[in-house]
C-alpha cells in the first residue's frame, strides 16, 4: 500500500519554511496513519460460486459416508468384541435363556411377592419415551404423590400412616429408573417376607448382598439394581 | 444441611471440574495448531487424507476466503444438510433402516428437526422411539451432530484469525471443516463412545429386543448404535440423545461414572476454547479472562442448583407420609446419581448449550429452572462448541468499548482498535437473543397458541415458564426442554415459528462474529502503549463477569419477573 507520500529530499538541508509539512499531518501518538479506502477494499474471493456449490455438494456425500457408515461401524465392531454384554443391552435372562429385560430398564414388578421399581409415568413402556413429572409447584404433583403413596400402602401391607420413602414414591427422569435406594428396598422386605414365607432376617440379608456400593469412592451413591434382584429372587421362591 | 444430600460426592464434582480445566491448556493449544496448519501427531497419515479431500473439492488451504464468500461456503454446506435432513424425515418410512415402521414425519415437523439438528440445537418435538426411524437417526441425524459441531469450530477459527491478519482474509472453509472432523471431534468421539461401551452403554445392529417381563406382558429394549451417537452428541454440543429421555435414560447414561465422563467430553472443547485463543494470538495470558469469567459463571450457578434442589419443594408440603427427603428432591431424578453429580451433569450441559438433560428439568425447583434459564441467556459461558466462544469475545469486544468510554481511552483490543462498526455487529448479535425469544412468545401467547390460565398463579407462571424456556432453548441454539406438557408445541405453529427462531438464533450470530473477524482482519495492530487497557489481567476478568452478568439480567429480568419468580411467590 503507497499511503503516504514519498519525503521531499530536497528540502532536508534547507533551513527555510517547508511548505510540504502542511501536506502531512504531525504524527498524533495512538492514531494510526490515515488508510482511506482500507476497511472497505475488496479482496477477490478464493473460488468461483459453481466451485462453491460442487465442493459443498461433495463435501456433504463425504461426510454422510463417515458419520453415517464408517464412524458407526467402527466403533460397533470394535465394541462388540471389547464389551458385548453392554455393547448389547446388559441383558438378563431366565435360566432357559429367554431375555427378561435388561438391567438398566426398569420393568412393572408390582406383585406381592417381587420387590416393586419407582413408579412410571409412562406404565414402564419404552416406546412412549419419557414422561416429565409434574413441575413442582403444580397442584398436579401432590395428587399424584398422594395417589402412589395410597396405592402403594393399599397393596404394601403397610401399617396406616407408615412413612415411605421419598426415592421411591417420586417418579423418575427417564420413566424407568431401574434402580431403588437401599432404603427403599429394604422398607419393603416385610411384605415380600408375608407373600413369599421367606424370613425377614433371610430378605434382609438378601437385599444388602445386592446393594451395589459406588466403584469408585464417593462416585454416585449405594443402590440396588431392582431387576436383577427379582431374578434373584424367584429361584428362592421357586417360581 | 448435614444429611441433606451426599457432600462427599461434592469433591468428584470438584475433582472433574479440576481434570476439564487441567486437560484445557493443553488440547486448547493443540486446537490452536489445528487452526494454524502447525505440524501435529498424526500429520504422516492425515496430511495426505486431507490434501486428497482438498484435491477433490477442488480448494486448498492456500485459498484463503473473505468474511462474505466463508459465510457463503458455510450457508452452502448448512443448507445442504439442512435439505438432506428434512427429506430424510419426510420421507424416513420408505428410506433404509426403518426396523420398527416408523411413519413419515410431517412436513412441518420434518421442517423443525431439519433445523434443530442443522443449527446445533437438537430441540425435539417428537418422541424418539417411535417417530423417527434408526436410519434416520443415523444417516441424517448424526451427519449434523458432526458438522453443526465442525461449522461452530470453523467459525470460531475464523473470527480468531481476524485477530493475527491484515490481508482481509479469515481461512479457508472447508479446510477448517475437513481439519476440524479429523483432528478433532472423529478421533475425541471414537475414543469416547468406546469409553461409554465399557462403561455400560450399547452398540450393537441391533435394532429391538423383546423382554418378557417377570408379571407378564411384553416389553420393548430399543438397543443401536448408542455410544457412537451419545459421544458425538455431548462432545459437539449438540445435545440430541438417542432416547427420548436423553442422559437420564439408564441404558445412554448407566451409572455415575459415565456421567462425570459425559461431564468431561462436554467441557473438554469449550474450556479449550480460550486457550486455543491464546495459542492463535500467541499470547498465553489472553486466555484466562475467559476461563475466569466461565468458571465463575459455572461455579455459582452450580451452587445455587445444588443448593435450591437440596432444599425442600414448599408445593408438596401437603403431602403426608413421605419420608425425608435424602440426596436431595427426588422428583423427576435417577437414583444412581448424587445430587451434585446430576446437578453438576444438568448445569454444564444447559451453560454449555449442549442440552442434553440427565433429568427431567421441567421437574427441578423454580430456581433451579431459572438458574439453567440464565445460562442460555449468556450463550457464552461457556456457551456452544465455538460459537460461545464467538460470543464471548463479542461481550468482550462491548465490554472494551463500555470501559474505554467510561475511563477516556481509545477502545483497543489485541492492538486493534474496536470502533462503532465492531460494536454493531456485536451489538446485533446480542439483541437478536431477546428479540427471537420475546418476539416469538408474545406472538404465541397473543395469537392463541398457548394458554397461560391455570387454576392459579403458579400453575400459569409454571405454563408461562415452560413457553419461555422452549423458545430460549431454540434460540440459544440450546436444546434442553422443560417438557412439562403445559402447552402443545408440535403444532405447525411451533415447529415453524421454533425453526425460524433456532435458523435466526444459529446464523445471524455467525454472521456477526465473521464480520467482526473481517474488520479486525483489514486493521493493522497498533502497538501496545501506556493506554492501552490490560485485557490478561484479574481485573479486567472481574468487569467481563460483571458486564456479562448485567448485560444478560438486563435484557431478561422482566420475563424472570413473570414466570420463574412469580412461580417461587406464589408456591411459598
Amino acid at each position: 500500500m503507497s499511503g503516504t507520500p514519498p519525503a521531499p529530499v530536497a528540502a532536508r538541508p534547507s533551513p527555510g519554511p517547508i511548505p510540504v509539512v502542511l501536506a502531512v499531518p504531525p504524527a498524533v501518538p495512538g492514531v494510526p496513519p490515515p488508510t482511506r479506502g482500507a476497511g472497505r477494499r475488496r479482496i477477490r474471493p478464493a473460488h468461483s460460486f459453481g466451485t462453491h456449490v460442487r465442493a459443498a455438494l461433495l463435501f456433504l456425500v463425504l461426510s454422510v459416508l463417515v458419520s453415517g457408515f464408517a464412524y458407526p461401524l467402527f466403533v460397533t465392531e470394535v465394541a462388540q468384541v471389547i464389551d458385548p454384554g453392554a455393547a448389547n443391552g446388559s441383558l438378563l435372562h431366565y435360566p432357559n435363556g429367554t431375555v427378561a429385560g435388561s438391567s438398566l430398564i426398569a420393568q412393572n414388578t408390582s406383585a406381592p411377592y417381587l420387590f416393586w421399581a419407582r413408579p412410571s409415568l409412562t406404565d414402564y413402556n419404552t416406546t412412549l419415551g419419557a414422561a416429565t413429572p409434574p413441575g413442582p409447584t403444580d397442584p398436579a404433583l401432590g395428587a399424584l404423590l398422594n395417589e402412589t403413596l395410597s396405592y402403594m400402602r393399599a397393596y404394601g401391607n403397610f401399617t396406616v400412616n407408615a412413612s415411605l420413602p421419598f426415592w421411591w414414591v417420586a417418579p423418575s427422569g427417564s420413566s424407568v429408573d431401574p434402580d431403588l435406594t437401599p432404603e427403599a428396598v429394604l422398607v419393603q422386605i416385610p411384605r415380600v417376607s408375608e407373600a413369599t414365607n421367606l424370613s425377614i432376617a433371610y430378605l434382609t440379608a438378601f437385599v444388602n448382598d445386592h446393594i451395589q456400593e459406588p466403584v469408585i469412592p464417593f462416585v454416585g451413591v449405594p443402590y440396588v439394581d431392582v431387576l436383577s434382584l427379582d431374578l434373584d429372587l424367584l429361584p428362592l421362591i421357586g417360581r | 444441611m448435614g444429611g441433606a444430600f451426599e457432600l462427599q460426592s461434592l469433591g468428584d464434582v470438584i475433582l472433574l471440574l479440576a481434570l476439564a480445566l487441567a486437560a484445557a491448556p493443553w488440547f486448547g493449544a493443540y486446537l490452536g495448531r489445528v487452526y494454524m496448519d502447525r505440524p501435529l501427531p498424526g500429520d504422516l497419515v492425515l496430511t495426505r487424507i486431507e490434501s486428497g479431500i482438498y484435491r477433490l473439492l477442488g480448494t486448498s488451504p492456500r485459498r484463503s476466503m473473505p468474511a462474505g464468500e466463508y459465510m457463503l461456503a458455510l450457508l452452502l454446506v448448512n443448507g445442504g444438510m439442512l435439505a438432506f435432513l428434512f427429506f430424510f424425515f419426510f420421507d424416513q418410512s420408505a428410506l433404509p433402516l426403518n426396523p420398527t415402521s416408523v411413519p413419515n414425519m410431517s412436513w412441518d415437523l420434518a421442517f423443525h428437526s431439519a433445523s434443530s439438528f442443522t443449527t446445533n440445537t437438537d430441540y425435539t418435538h417428537f418422541t424418539n422411539e417411535s417417530q423417527i426411524s434408526f436410519g434416520a437417526i443415523i444417516i441424517a441425524w448424526q451427519l449434523a451432530l458432526f458438522l453443526s459441531a465442525a461449522t461452530g469450530l470453523a467459525v470460531m477459527a475464523a473470527m480468531i484469525r481476524g485477530f493475527v491478519r491484515k490481508d482481509g482474509t479469515l481461512g479457508n472453509f472447508y479446510v477448517d471443516m475437513v481439519r476440524t472432523i479429523l483432528r478433532v471431534l472423529l478421533p475425541i468421539s471414537i475414543v469416547g463412545a468406546l469409553i461409554l461401551v465399557l462403561l455400560g452403554v450399547p452398540e450393537t445392529y441391533t435394532a429391538t429386543v423383546i423382554a418378557h417381563p417377570i408379571t407378564g406382558g411384553s416389553q420393548t429394549i430399543y438397543l443401536g448404535p448408542v455410544a457412537s451417537f451419545q459421544s458425538m452428541s455431548l462432545l459437539g454440543t449438540n445435545g440430541g440423545g438417542w432416547y427420548s429421555a436423553n442422559m437420564a435414560s439408564p441404558l445412554a447414561n448407566p451409572s455415575a461414572v459415565s456421567n462425570l465422563f459425559a461431564v468431561f467430553i462436554m467441557l473438554l472443547i469449550p474450556f479449550s476454547a480460550p486457550f486455543a485463543f491464546a495459542q492463535i494470538i500467541r499470547r498465553k495470558g489472553e486466555a484466562w479472562p475467559f476461563v475466569g469469567t466461565v468458571l465463575i459463571v459455572l461455579v455459582v450457578a452450580l451452587g445455587l442448583f445444588i443448593a435450591f434442589q437440596a432444599a425442600t419443594n414448599p408445593g408438596i408440603a401437603t403431602v403426608a407420609n413421605l419420608g425425608a427427603q435424602t440426596n436431595g428432591y427426588p422428583v423427576g431424578q435417577e437414583t444412581r446419581f448424587s445430587l451434585p453429580e446430576a446437578s453438576l451433569f444438568q448445569v454444564v450441559s444447559v451453560y454449555g448449550n449442549v442440552g442434553a438433560n440427565n433429568m427431567a428439568i421441567g421437574s427441578v425447583t423454580p430456581v433451579a429452572q431459572m438458574v439453567l434459564l440464565f445460562g442460555m441467556f449468556t450463550q457464552s459461558t461457556p456457551g456452544g462448541e465455538g460459537t460461545g466462544f464467538g460470543m464471548l469475545l463479542l461481550f468482550a469486544v462491548l465490554a472494551i468499548f463500555v470501559g474505554g468510554l467510561m475511563v477516556g481511552r481509545t477502545p483497543e483490543y489485541l492492538g486493534k482498535k474496536i470502533e462503532t462498526s465492531h460494536l454493531k455487529w456485536a451489538a446485533l448479535a446480542l439483541l437478536i437473543h431477546p428479540a427471537t425469544i420475546l418476539i416469538p412468545f408474545v406472538l404465541s401467547v397473543a395469537g392463541g397458541f398457548v394458554d397461560l390460565n391455570g387454576a392459579n398463579l403458579p400453575t400459569t407462571a409454571h405454563n408461562f415458564t415452560s413457553v419461555l424456556y422452549e423458545f430460549t432453548s431454540e434460540s440459544a441454539n440450546n436444546g434442553s426442554a422443560l417438557s412439562t406438557g403445559a402447552f402443545n408445541d408440535t403444532t405447525p405453529f411451533f415447529n415453524l415459528v421454533g425453526a425460524a427462531v433456532m435458523l435466526i438464533g444459529r446464523f445471524v450470530p455467525i454472521w456477526a462474529m465473521l464480520k467482526v473477524g473481517d474488520l479486525f482482519a483489514r486493521q493493522e495492530a497498533l502497538p501496545p502503549n501506556s493506554g492501552t487497557l490490560r485485557t490478561s489481567s484479574g481485573t479486567f476478568t472481574v468487569y467481563l463477569t460483571l458486564f456479562l452478568i448485567i448485560t444478560s439480567a438486563l435484557l431478561f429480568l422482566p420475563v424472570l419477573a413473570m414466570g420463574p419468580l412469580a412461580q417461587i411467590v406464589g408456591g411459598m
